[in-house]
């Protein structure tokens, strides 16, 4: 039984001792881990306000994009490495914090960091902007005139989950153009920013004003306010009544980005079901809903088969069964609390129920780290329980799930296809009008790609202002010119 | 869910040996663990051979008569399996009573509990009543804050009033819940005697319409100091209601309104789907520790993998009830407690968790999905 303190947040300009903490400890295995959290008062809020703000003027719009890029790689260069402390310290404390199995942080970590460096943060750019130039300076555009970009003098980002890393997303994008940014971490796991805002002060000591890593907890309306009153925007990731919520306490005048909980599902074509490629589509599926036990907005809840293959949708949901209980074996789902289990539990019974009800037309595999439910004919959409609980629906045609989708749209996201090109797009095109916004292959869904249309939206674009220069400007100008004749 | 009809052959009613063997337990003097076990497994195949919907659950969990050695490897059956199947070894025509649960959260699905007799209901029910209740006291006088059976056929509880006013109540005894709601005038008058006369008075009734009561005496601004010997019986706590009280308060306000100990407050925990109640030794301390008589065993299990939960943990509640010898023994609730020496902490209903993640999860889908 060991005790172990870590201090979560950096706050720039504000000495720890005139803070007010608070405690919020995880337990593992009978150790503790108490996370310092910091508490601030409206003046220490405005006072960082105040002096991100200035440095986000006075220093971080001064470098050009490539310099940032160059920076945030050389972070993600010492968090790919794994002798680095603040990557050991991540390791180390992130499954601790969000009981994940080790091996799943440690892997998932690498992967996620990578899409950050050099090149696809490039791409990334060039996918939101096509000339990134544009956040530098201003450029001539097609119709006429100029355009630049312009990042927020400061921009508040509030996180949800216990998904590791996933502050880095909106914490990158900001930095990228030039936004000051502070960001409020999730009680679920308050550590990762703060690592990643001290880390980019260490190689750069002149950005350690731009950023700031705060905490209160969810809900605190008066903290909300305080903060989001200095805010240019506000960026706020939770479900539908924390969004709310937060929305509320946002100036009217001021922009507010929401990402709200999000249903993903597969879908897997007559294509795909030949014995081998079933078999490596299973493993990839289940791949998709181990990870991270299925808390991503990204992870699978449903696959659809059509029927037609020479693998039966029953005997797909057969191999995907079998894949599942091997990554039990080798990443292990994390301990669940009591409600968490009661939710689960519920969820399974309701299904075994109806397994019992019509015999055949519903199967219930699994033994509780995982289920995978059966249906052997469409129904309405319902999800499943998640921590590794996933239904298999067998259909005609994958096209039959379309009209299921209409009433849900604003909670699509993400849908995982195998199938050939044709039916690959001809898909796409129906996901499209229903609302999905990312289609990726299965066993890729929880991993999208650097400069992915978040939600459907522009990532970067989104976090900032363009400024033009009209060709009437420019043409006026010309006429007061010193030189001109 | 539609309700399966049973195979359309006549089945057999329950052999009356098993009846017999059943009350000679439930009356026995602290009878051995091992006579329980004995007859839990006999109750068991009994069930698992003439109740196919049973036996098919058991199946899907990969039971069958074979594999369970003891009453703990019995499938404890989750509590709305009452709704979803129908969970009896008789045809339900032939059941002399169909108590139903009040349907509150799965729709308008109720849950059904059939009673070929009420015979082992009833013996359970007194036998327990009589020693944790009443206490060695013959008769009291009674008072019920709950509709007849009459009004109610198909509630339990109605069922367990009118059987305790029957069995244990002096003929004077009488209901104090009318259509038209709390009948105030015959409740002071009570008390009023009660008080006067010095003859223990006893009041039971749902948690909800002690509540209710105590309003009322607010209202009047009453309160009364009622006879040595007298006591309280609610059961049911708050859950669901318009207005939630803590229990300390609940038994504290009951306590000064009328003059009864907090310690002989007693609250009985009990269910439609069960056989045989819990009660507590009074709530001068909280949570009161509830307890059974030998013919119910109470486990604290991990919902998912059904296995005991380390001791001093909390978990969820399973029950093995033999009184219920034509449904299923066992059954897994949605209540949430923790083993202590002398039974158990009832710590109320399981609560639904926030998401963890950013995953929608489904409780933010359905609310999403209400008009």
């Amino acid at each position: 039984m060991t005790t172990v303190r870590e201090t979560a947040g950096y706050l720039p300009g504000l000495p720890a001792h005139e803070v007010q903490w608070q405690t919020l400890c995880f337990t593992r295995r009978g150790d503790t881990l108490e996370v310092n959290v910091p508490l601030l008062s409206e003046a220490q809020t405005v006072a960082l306000s105040h002096r991100v703000k200035m440095a986000s003027q006075s220093y971080l719009k001064t470098l050009s994009v490539t310099q940032i890029v160059a920076i945030v790689d050389q972070a993600i260069a010492r968090l790919l490495d794994p002798q680095d402390p603040y990557r050991q310290k991540m390791d180390r404390l992130l499954p601790w914090v969000t009981g994940y199995d080790d091996d799943m942080v440690r892997l998932g970590l690498t992967g996620y960091l990578k899409t950050f460096r050099q090149p696809q943060l490039q791409r990334f750019l060039v996918e939101d902007f096509g000339n990134p130039l544009l956040l530098d300076a201003f450029q001539p555009r097609a119709k006429g005139g100029f355009s630049k970009a312009f990042g927020m003098d400061l921009a508040v980002h509030v996180w949800a989950g216990n998904v590791p890393g996933l502050p880095l997303w909106s914490l990158i994008s900001g930095l990228l153009v030039k936004s000051g940014t502070i960001g409020k971490v999730a009680s679920a796991e308050p550590l990762m920013a703060g690592w990643f805002a001290q880390l980019l002060a260490e190689i750069d000591p002149k950005l350690a004003d731009c950023l700031a890593v705060v905490w209160w907890k969810g809900g605190d309306t008066e903290r909300e306010r305080t903060t989001f009153a200095q805010a240019d925007l506000v960026l706020a990731y939770g479900g539908n009544a924390t969004l709310a919520q937060i929305r509320q306490q946002v100036p009217a005048s001021t922009r507010f980005l929401p990402f709200g909980h999000k249903l993903s599902f597969g879908m897997v074509a007559a294509s795909a079901l030949d014995v081998r490629k079933a078999l490596k589509t299973a493993k990839e599926a289940a791949y998709d809903v181990m990870r991270y036990d299925q808390q991503g907005c990204y992870s699978p809840q449903i696959f659809y088969v059509a029927r037609g293959g020479k693998v039966t949708p029953e005997v797909f949901t057969r191999y995907l069964a079998h894949e599942l209980a091997c990554f039990e074996t080798k990443y292990p789902r994390r301990a669940l609390d009591l409600q968490e289990a009661t939710s689960l539990a519920a969820w399974r019974q309701a299904e075994e129920f109806k397994a019992l009800a019509q015999p055949g037309s519903t199967v219930v595999l699994g033994d509780g780290r995982w289920t995978v439910v059966y249906h052997d004919a469409l129904q309405a959409l319902s999800l499943s329980a998640l921590n590794r609980s996933v239904q298999v629906i067998a259909v005609e045609h994958l096209a039959q799930v379309l009209p299921l989708l209409a009433s849900h749209r604003a909670f699509l996201q993400t849908v995982g296809v195998a199938a050939a090109p044709h039916e690959l797009f001809a898909l796409a095109e129906g996901l499209g009008q229903a609302g999905v916004t990312r289609i990726s292959a299965i066993g890729q869904m929880t991993a999208p790609e650097a400069g992915w249309h978040h939600d459907g939206r522009f990532s970067l674009l989104d976090l900032t202002q363009m400024v033009d220069i009209e060709a009437s400007a420019e043409a006026a100008s010309e006429l007061l010119a010193a030189y001109v004749d | 869910m539609a309700h399966r009809p049973l195979a359309p052959k006549a089945l057999p009613m329950t052999p009356t040996a098993l009846i017999t063997d059943l009350l000679a337990f439930m009356q026995a003097q602290n009878p051995s663990d091992d006579a329980f076990n004995q007859l839990a497994l006999r109750l068991f195949e009994h069930q698992y051979r003439l109740n196919l919907p049973f036996q098919r659950f058991c199946q899907q969990r990969g039971k069958t008569v074979r594999s369970v050695k003891t009453w703990r490897d019995i499938p404890a059956v989750p509590i709305n399996g009452f709704k979803a199947l129908t969970l009896s070894c008789v045809a339900p025509t032939d059941a002399e009573r169909v108590f139903m649960t009040s349907g509150t959260t799965q729709g308008d699905v109720k849950g059904r509990h059939y009673h070929p007799t009420l015979a082992v209901y009833d013996e359970s029910m007194r036998l327990n009543f009589a020693q944790r209740f009443m206490a060695g006291c013959q008769k009291i006088r009674m008072g019920i804050l709950f509709p007849t059976e009459v009004l109610l056929q198909n509630s339990s509880l109605a069922h367990y009033l009118a059987l305790a006013v029957q069995e244990f109540g002096t003929p004077e005894s009488h209901y104090l819940l009318t259509q038209a709601g709390l009948d105030s005038d015959r409740l002071m008058a009570e008390l009023t005697r009660a008080e006067q006369t010095g003859e223990p008075y006893a009041l039971l009734g749902t948690s909800y319409s002690f509540v209710h009561l105590l309003d009322e005496l607010q209202r009047l601004d009453k309160s009364f100091v009622l006879p040595k010997g007298s006591r309280l019986l609610d059961t049911g706590g708050f859950k669901g209601q318009s207005r939630e009280v803590s229990m300390e308060d609940f038994y504290n306000q009951l306590s000064s309104a009328l003059g009864i100990d907090c310690a002989d407050c007693i609250n009985m925990y009990g269910m439609t789907e069960l056989s045989t109640q819990f009660y507590d030794a009074g709530n001068a301390t909280l949570p009161s520790v509830k307890s059974g008589p030998h013919w119910i065993k109470t486990r604290v299990v991990d919902p998912l993998s059904g296995h005991d939960v380390p001791a001093g943990m909390q978990g969820v509640l399973s029950h093995c009830d033999l009184g219920n010898f034509n449904s299923v023994t066992t059954l897994l609730t949605e209540d949430v407690g923790v083993v202590v020496e002398a039974g158990f902490l009832l710590l109320g209903r399981v609560q639904g968790s926030a998401a963890k993640g950013c995953s929608l999860a489904v409780e933010e889908f359905l609310n999403a999905a209400r008009p």
